[in-house]
């Protein structure tokens, strides 16, 4: 049996999405080195029932680990090497620039965010891994390291909760940070509308990459920012406190359709380059399609 | 273009609806939290360039259909090419009207002339115009103003019906210039309405500039030129140059010179040989014979037509088969016996008194009465005026009632011949602007003629070509003469021996010799001095005839009263039209045939560049139509503006429509993009 978020104030969870999503556990795609045993590999040889490869014998190894029925076969000494199965690192980025304010349908992209962010720390931390959160301002405001405790997860969900959108967007500088600051392997997971130039995100997450996090984006955006359907002239007021622009719609909209569709493509380009688990969220979309669709997508493929 | 109902144009103001209602929609902006402001700013920067430029189209193209909207409920009339008639209403229009022959060469489908396809043309323009002002009329055969009540009356009015007569184009705008001057008339439209015929027209004359100076000098004063240049196409024009009845024994006949014109061509190229029947008509006598036409003219003379000994006088007419042009396809002649050739002889010198009438006294032809009487200068009173032809003087020229007199005679179309006196002294008397100077010293060798006019006048060759001998004339004193006159003989030395005087009918000549033999050789030759004065005589005895050609004019019957029609019987002139219209009319035992001039016959046309110039720095239009055309100066171009309007709202529309869409992906297609991760450990 599955237990939901007790408090009030992380309503953001919703216990029915974390039952129907328990059963498909959070999956790094990539070795992960953890501090417990876990349910993700490991780089590390370890102990687990999951055989990995043979090594010859050098003095000094655990003879416990020789395979004698090799030897039977060669006469030679042969280690027998298994997999380690470690725990995770979840990094959660939240975006809560101005522009996560910018709502559709009664919900807010922050508050997307935070429904999924939540939802991911709790299936995270469930299975055992550890989760950290990291607000993502014109700075850093909030940089809770992960950790795999129960009461580390309530901690990261009142900050979550706490979140609040404004001012401009730091993230490229944030996501820079944070591959400095996370010092392990980790599955970072950002939650932005990313609306920012595809070159300057290119850089970000190349440099998380390299610092062989597994990276994975969740882009928050609605279908009236695409289609751009206004029909009469129109103020658009900035949320993250620039100048707004008064204009016709009619007269600009195959322009913003083009720059957006171009921004889009660049953008997809970037994160195939950079191997970015990337995935585009409508607004409007519930949180456990989307989250389903993400979880899935992460399942190790059987080996045959 | 002008406009039924201008005042509509009020509404061009409308014009800046499309930019309101765009300023409007600008304040009536929503305001949108937005977050996507990155692709909106680029947006802003892709739509610089071509679609700011399809936004102006389409703004205009809203602009254009209103205002083409607005231009067609005002009911806008335009003409070929002529825009010139503006937005202005003069107070004034005035019609010039050349009613001359030529203008009634017709369009032979619709029957329709120059004149009268101007008429109804104008006439349906300024109806439509409405509010032209003071309607005027100028025609060529009154040239006096006539105030006009409506344009639709023109083509029924008497001023306007046509006529034989010629057009003096600088006439009548001089006439119109001293009306506009007279009535202060402000903004005053010209319509001259003509066929650009070069005799009416006279682009030479001196009075051209003036009338330019004073157009340019007007402010306000337009004028536009309706002008019919094209000739007729295998038009005839017939003309009896001469007509003499000559009676022999018991036989009498008519001599007539026939000249036939092929008006519509302009060289010998165009010309097709043909024949074309003459129709012949005396005495209600018809005759026909074939005449051929292979040249621009042919002349036929001397046709002989058989009359009655008891027809002394009468008319007839010859006549080619209808073409486009009716006016000039008859011509009437009239006849009578020649009239009896009395001179006046008034010499000092009994000699040369005695050499005039010797040579004045031998008739030229046989049948032919000669009287010639020689007075002394002081009974210069005696003389008939009355019945006399020629008037010979030689003496000093004569001042006070003798001077009127001869003023008078000359007037009346005969001639009048000065001969030196024997003392001249350059104190004397001036006439007809001629003095006589001092007699030369007499010459040890003779002065001989180098140049004389031998194609005209009293000194033109013979019938048969041959030059008057006039090189062999000696000639041994000179008087001097001071004289205005046209020089029709001069000597080696430039010395003139004969001097035309230009006088409006009849003739004044100033010979400066005298026919003696100290003076000259001209009573011993002659011929020469035969010549001159029987010709003299002749033409002075023709206004002495019983029958007369005149020129259709208004005052072409002006010299007798009353008259009565002759001819034509079925729809002849009216009598206001008396003299205007050709015809023959007969006031007692006098005849008269009137006739088109000889220069309607020319059928040369003023050339464009002409016509331009003698209207440079005027505010000048012309509209070249074609007789019979049955398109409207001015008409209604509404639908054209409609036509516009419909243009400009699917251009409108077709920039609207929004361009190939720019299809974001949709979420549907939501998949992860992200690349295989390494397994790296």
């Amino acid at each position: 049996m599955v237990s939901g978020p007790a408090s009030p104030q992380h309503r953001f969870i919703d216990p029915k999405v974390l039952a129907r999503l328990s059963g498909l556990g959070l999956h790094a795609r990539m070795p992960m080195i953890g501090n417990v045993s876990g349910h993700h590999r490991s780089p590390i040889r370890g102990s687990s029932l999951e055989f990995a490869e043979y090594r010859k014998y050098v003095p000094g190894d655990d003879t416990r680990r020789l395979d004698w029925r090799a030897w039977g076969r060669s006469n030679r000494y042969y280690m027998k090497e298994f997999e380690a199965d470690t725990n995770l690192r979840l990094c959660l980025i939240v975006d809560t620039s101005g522009s996560l304010n910018f709502a559709a349908g009664g919900v807010s992209k922050l508050e997307l965010s935070r429904s999924l962010a939540g939802t991911l720390a709790y299936l995270a931390s469930r299975q055992g891994d550890a989760v950290g959160l990291y607000g993502a301002g014109t700075k850093f405001h909030t940089a809770i390291s992960p950790k795999r405790n129960a009461a580390h997860l309530r901690v990261v969900l009142d900050h979550l909760a706490a979140m609040k959108a404004g001012g401009e967007t730091g993230l490229a500088e944030c996501l820079h940070e944070a591959a400095e600051n996370i010092s392990q392997r980790a599955l970072v997971v950002v939650l932005s509308d990313l609306f920012l130039e595809p070159a300057t995100l290119k850089d970000c997450f190349q440099h998380l990459r390299f610092r062989k996090h597994d990276v994975a984006v969740l882009h928050l955006l609605d279908q009236s920012e695409i289609d751009f359907d206004f029909d009469r002239p129109t103020r658009f007021v900035d949320l993250e406190g620039g100048a707004p622009i008064m204009t016709d719609p009619v007269l600009m909209g195959r322009q913003y359709r083009q720059a957006i569709t171009d921004y889009l493509a660049a953008l997809g380009t970037v994160m195939r380059e950079a191997a970015v688990d990337y995935h585009r969220v409508n607004l409007r979309d519930p949180v456990e399609p989307v989250l389903a669709r993400f979880l899935i997508g992460r399942k190790p493929k059987r080996r045959a | 273009m002008s406009f039924l109902q201008p005042w509509l144009l009020l509404g061009l103001p409308l014009i800046a609806l499309p930019l309101v209602i765009h300023l409007i929609n600008q304040r009536r902006h929503r305001s949108v939290p937005w977050g996507a402001m990155l692709f909106l700013l680029s947006a802003k920067r892709m739509n610089q360039g071509m679609a700011r430029l399809r936004y102006f189209l389409i703004m205009l193209m809203r602009m254009l259909a209103i205002a083409a909207l607005v231009f067609a409920l005002s009911r806008p009339l335009a003409s070929g090419g002529w825009g010139g008639l503006g937005m202005t209403k003069p107070d004034a229009t005035l019609i010039l009207l050349d009613r001359s022959a030529s203008m009634e060469t017709q369009d032979l489908q619709t029957g329709e002339s120059k004149r009268s396809t101007a008429l109804r043309k104008l006439a349906q323009l300024l109806d439509n115009r409405r509010d032209g002002g003071r309607l005027v009329l100028i025609d060529s055969v009154g040239g006096e103003p006539q105030a006009v009540e409506s344009p639709r009356a023109l083509p029924d009015l008497p001023f306007t019906a046509a006529t034989a007569t010629s057009a003096n184009l600088p006439a009548m705008i001089e006439r119109a210039l001293a009306y506009l001057d007279a009535n202060d008339a402000g903004r005053a439209d010209l319509w001259i309405c003509s066929d650009l015929g070069a005799n009416d027209w006279d682009a030479e004359s001196g009075r051209w500039s003036a009338i330019r100076d004073r157009l340019v000098g007007m402010k306000g004063v337009r004028v536009f030129l309706l002008s019919y240049p094209a000739l007729a196409v295998d038009n005839v024009a017939v003309r009896v140059a001469n007509v003499r009845r000559r009676q022999r024994g018991d036989e009498a006949e008519l001599l007539l010179d026939v000249s036939l014109t092929a008006t519509g061509v302009n060289s010998q190229a165009e010309v097709v040989p043909r024949q074309v029947p003459l129709e012949f008509e005396v005495d209600e006598v018809r005759s026909v014979m074939e005449m051929d036409l292979d040249a621009r003219e042919a002349l036929l003379q001397g046709h002989r037509i058989p009359i009655g000994t008891g027809l002394r006088a009468g008319w007839g007419s010859v006549s080619v088969p209808g073409d486009s042009n009716l006016q000039d396809n008859r011509f009437y002649f009239v006849f009578s016996e020649p009239p009896a050739r009395r001179a006046v002889v008034v010499a000092e010198d009994p000699r040369a008194g005695e050499a005039f009438r010797l040579a004045l006294s031998i008739p030229t032809e046989p049948g032919l009465q000669h009287s010639t009487g020689v007075l002394p200068p002081s009974r210069a009173g005696e003389i008939d005026w009355e019945h006399t032809g020629l008037l010979v003087w030689q003496a000093s020229l004569p001042d006070g009632l003798v001077a009127d007199q001869i003023g008078q005679f000359v007037e009346d179309g005969r001639l009048v011949l000065f001969f030196p006196p024997g003392q001249a002294d350059g104190n004397g008397a001036e006439m007809f602007g001629s003095r006589w100077g001092n007699w030369q010293p007499v010459r040890t060798e003779p002065a001989r003629v180098s140049w004389w006019r031998g194609d005209a006048d009293l000194l033109a060759h013979v019938g048969s070509g041959e030059a008057l001998p006039l090189d062999e004339l000696n000639t041994y004193r000179l008087c001097a003469l001071e004289s205005r006159g046209t020089v029709l003989a001069r000597y080696e030395d430039e010395h003139p021996l004969l001097v035309r005087v230009p006088t409006t009918r009849g003739g004044a000549y100033f010979c400066t010799t005298l026919p003696t033999a100290q003076f000259s050789s001209l009573e011993r030759d002659a011929v020469v001095f035969y010549a001159l004065l029987q010709r003299a005589l002749a033409e002075g005895s023709r206004s002495l005839a019983a029958a007369s050609q005149r020129d259709a004019s208004t005052d072409a019957l002006a010299d007798h009263e009353p008259w009565e029609l002759v001819a034509p019987t079925e729809d002849g002139p009216s009598v206001s039209e008396w003299g205007l219209r050709a015809g023959v009319y007969r006031s007692g035992d006098y005849w008269a045939a009137v006739n088109r001039g000889a220069a309607e016959d020319e059928a040369g046309v003023t050339p464009s560049g002409t016509v331009e110039g003698l209207f440079a720095g005027v505010t000048f239009q012309r509209i070249d139509d074609a007789v019979g055309s049955v398109s409207p100066l001015a008409r209604e171009i509404w639908r054209a503006f409609l036509v516009a309007m419909m243009l400009a709202l699917i251009l409108e529309a077709a920039l609207c429509l929004p361009g190939r869409r720019v299809e974001a992906r949709r979420f549907s297609d939501f998949a992860p993009v992200g690349g295989a991760v390494r397994d790296s450990r």
